[in-house]
């Protein structure tokens, strides 16, 4: 008791680090947790874009109105500045400048000039699509009408046809990615808190003054060893309780379901590798103050390389190639497994349990190294 | 001073450590970043959407879609959006659940159905082009109807000749829309990598890093931090001449560093720091004077033992780098945005908004403001700094 009680004792003192790991996952996860309805009924996606207009007419404002109905029009303060800095940072992928006397200009056939800026995104693409498909059509129809207002009740009479769209799925697919989101990105908190704790526990336990002081007791060292391992192993549960409690106020519903429980097994196997590993760091580093440095190496590298932050579609194929030799990954790819499936029968459950025993043949490495390595440092 | 600058920079290339984490650890996190972000922008932009058709006849019957689905699916044109299977429901259905496709389109009773997995940009984009391909039908019979209609006004006759006359006209109407060009000018500016926001955060990070080696050196100066110090104190050397050789010993680290940087940034990481590399430069220099004032601070003010300073100053640091976009690049913009004088006030963000303007402005003047705010900062720093330095004696005990 008395072991486990000097534990506490040094997890209070540091609890604060635990809370900013805790802290940074809410934050990035509930940062991307969007309110969300009813996603069964199909969305169309809404580039965000930002129109100058300098002409004061009845056709510039139909254009207008039909791209407010298709996009997303941003508001900005118009300023040359604050227009320049939403473009780069994605605030509007597509700016659209109707210059003045554009709808006079276009009534008499001139087919006058609009000027644009995109970021060349995706967003920005069908922004594009969507304005040339308008402006084709009103040139078509300015071609043999004369009257504007016949010109306009025309497009909006051909813009209006639409066709019948349907969704195969039965899952609710925003909340699935949504936790998997939220789950890869548990990947950085776990491997930081459980390697940042117990190494930073072991180290204190193996200053020289307090081993000394611990050899001469009258506690057998195999016991220590144990008290200490099941501390550490009681709090790496806790902190994975804790995240998956979180998980189900963040994501919600989905976390309910057969889904949500597969989550929670891959964080649960995680959670066993990554204290196994927090276990081999710990013993390898006996220097307080590279703790951090190492914290940070181990959990932002294999979060950045196995597509905690970055979806894994945006990494290199190199990149990913790497990622294999590192547990993080084959975590990671269960969780991406998870959001895929329909419905889970045995057959399909396969690739999951690979990742699954990749992950644990992982565990089983770190502890038999953290053998090898302890047998040293007593020899 | 010849000597102290020798014997400080002596000084500081022993703490191992510490010169590990100050030259390596901006390079290990820029080669993380570019591990994770080199490929963002090339995903975001569209790609060839995997779609399917089911070919019933009713399909194959209808020329129109048959022709334009082919058009758009044409892997020679650039202008190819889709790769299109032909296939029938049920494999459709199959492709649909696997993800091996983004949706598939139905002609059924002479209508068209698009069945999709999710919503999403691709999906909008299949129902956008079917859509077009709707309208587009509709305009062809809206112009040949009012063409058609003038003709036999203009000459009843034709009427006995309707077949050739409509012929005609559809094959005017088919050049016209094929000719139409919609008039858009793209004056999209090249410099638009937002990732680069990201290294241009990491040398921020670096400069203010550089600040443990400022305040490293001015404890070796002061007595009440290490023994070298009480052995300078009581020595009849210059104490100015002496803390200004420590602070040059620190700067002149802080620039290899720097170096190191900026040669793996540029010749490994391929970072684009636009094409004024002279004043990139300049903003460098401002930028590790800043670091090394804020050092100079924190080591005189705070009154406390080597690992508090360095604690302070690499929360500082940490904390400013997350505003200016570190750990999320929209951070920056948020902030900029909604609480301009934040970043206005953040040594970090100044010399990431200043290589940001350098890569992305054309005029030159939010670039002068930020190096303007650095000197402005560094030199409030230093007076604190020497305030506190100046006179400074211990009572006898």
């Amino acid at each position: 008791m008395i072991v486990f009680k000097t534990f506490l004792k040094i997890l209070k003192k540091n609890i604060g680090i635990v809370a900013l790991y805790t802290v940074i996952l809410v934050a990035f996860g509930g940062f991307n947790m969007k309110t969300s309805d009813n996603n069964m009924n199909f969305q169309d996606s809404q580039p965000s874009i930002y129109i100058i207009n300098q002409d004061d007419h009845f056709i510039t404002e139909n254009l207008i109105q039909y791209m407010s109905k298709q996009c997303k029009i941003v508001k900005l303060s118009y300023d040359k500045n604050a227009i320049a800095d939403a473009l780069f940072y994605r605030e509007v992928s597509y700016i659209i400048r109707i210059p003045q006397g554009y709808g006079d200009d276009f009534l008499n056939g001139k087919n006058p000039q609009i000027v644009i800026e995109s970021t060349g995104d995706y967003e920005s693409s069908y922004a594009d699509m969507l304005l040339s498909r308008y402006l084709n059509v009103a040139n078509l129809y300015q071609q043999i009408y004369d009257d504007g207002k016949v010109i306009i009740h025309k497009i909006n009479e051909t813009l209006a046809l639409q066709t019948d769209i349907k969704m195969a799925t039965q899952v609710d697919t925003t909340q699935l990615s949504q936790a998997t989101f939220y789950y890869n990105f548990m990947n950085y908190s776990l491997l930081a808190g459980c390697v940042y704790i117990t190494c930073l526990i072991l180290s204190s336990f193996r200053e020289e003054a307090i081993s000394k002081r611990i050899a001469i007791s009258s506690m057998n060292t195999k016991k220590h060893q144990l008290i200490l391992l099941a501390s550490n192993s009681l709090l790496a549960l806790f902190l994975w309780l804790i995240y998956v409690l979180l998980s189900f106020i963040l994501v919600g519903q989905v976390m309910f379901t057969v889904h949500g429980l597969f989550y929670i097994f891959n964080s649960f196997i995680f959670t066993i590798c990554s204290l196994t590993l927090a276990f081999l760091i710990a013993h390898l580093v006996s220097n307080k103050n590279i703790i951090n440095g190492i914290v940070n190496v181990v959990a932002l590298g294999s979060s950045f390389l196995c597509g905690a932050f970055v979806p894994i579609e945006y990494l290199p194929d190199i990149v990913l190639k790497i990622a294999h030799i590192l547990p993080s990954y084959w975590y990671i790819q269960g969780n991406e497994w998870i959001e895929t499936v329909e419905t889970f029968h045995l057959i399909s459950l396969k690739p999951f349990f690979v990742n699954i025993g990749i992950v644990l043949v992982f565990a089983l490495v770190f502890i038999v190294m953290s053998h090898v390595v302890v047998k040293r440092n007593n020899g | 001073m010849g000597n102290h600058f020798k014997y400080a920079l002596k000084i500081l290339f022993r703490k191992k450590i510490l010169i590990f984490w100050t030259f390596a650890f901006p390079i290990l996190l820029g080669t993380f970043f570019q591990m994770a972000f080199s490929d963002i922008e090339k995903n975001e932009q569209l790609d060839i959407i995997n779609i399917a058709i089911i070919n019933n006849d009713e399909f194959l019957q209808n020329e129109v879609f048959v022709r334009s689905f082919e058009q758009l699916s044409d892997d020679k044109s650039e202008e190819q959006l889709f790769h299109t299977d032909y296939v029938n429901e049920e494999e459709a259905k199959r492709l649909l659940a696997n993800k091996k496709i983004d949706g598939y389109v139905l002609m059924a009773d002479h209508q068209l159905q698009v069945v999709v997995g999710r919503s999403g940009i691709n999906e909008t984009i299949l129902k956008y082009v079917t859509e077009e391909i709707l309208q587009t039908d509709k305009i062809i019979n809206d112009i040949i109807e009012y063409r058609l209609i003038q003709e036999i006004e203009r000459n009843p006759t034709i009427l006995e000749n309707i077949d050739s006359a409509s012929s005609q006209i559809y094959q005017d109407v088919f050049t016209a829309i094929k000719d139409s060009q919609a008039n858009i000018l793209d004056q999209s500016s090249h410099h638009l990598s937002y990732t680069m926001i990201e290294f241009y955060t990491l040398i921020a990070m670096t400069c203010l890093y550089g600040g443990t080696l400022g305040m490293t050196s001015i404890n070796q100066v002061l007595a009440n931090m290490s023994s070298h110090g009480k052995r300078i104190s009581v020595s009849p050397v210059h104490k100015g001449r002496m803390i200004l050789g420590s602070m040059m010993a620190s700067y002149f680290t802080q620039l290899v560093g720097l170096l190191l940087l900026f040669i793996y940034t540029v010749f490994v990481l391929h970072v684009d720091y636009g094409s004024h590399f002279a004043l990139v430069i300049l903003l460098t220099c401002a930028g590790a004077f800043a670091g090394l004032s804020l050092g100079t601070a924190i080591g005189t003010l705070v009154k406390s033992n080597e690992n508090t300073k360095t604690g302070i100053i690499i929360s500082i640091t940490m904390l400013g780098s997350f505003l200016s976009g570190m750990m999320g690049i929209t951070m920056k913009y948020i902030v900029d945005k909604n609480f301009p004088i934040m970043n206005q006030l953040n040594p970090a963000a100044m010399i990431t908004d200043g290589l940001y303007a350098l890569y992305y402005y054309e005029t030159f003047q939010r670039y002068y403001f930020d190096v303007i705010s650095l000197l402005v900062f560094s030199g409030l720093m230093f007076f604190v700094s020497y305030i506190s330095l100046r006179r400074q004696s211990y009572d006898s005990i």
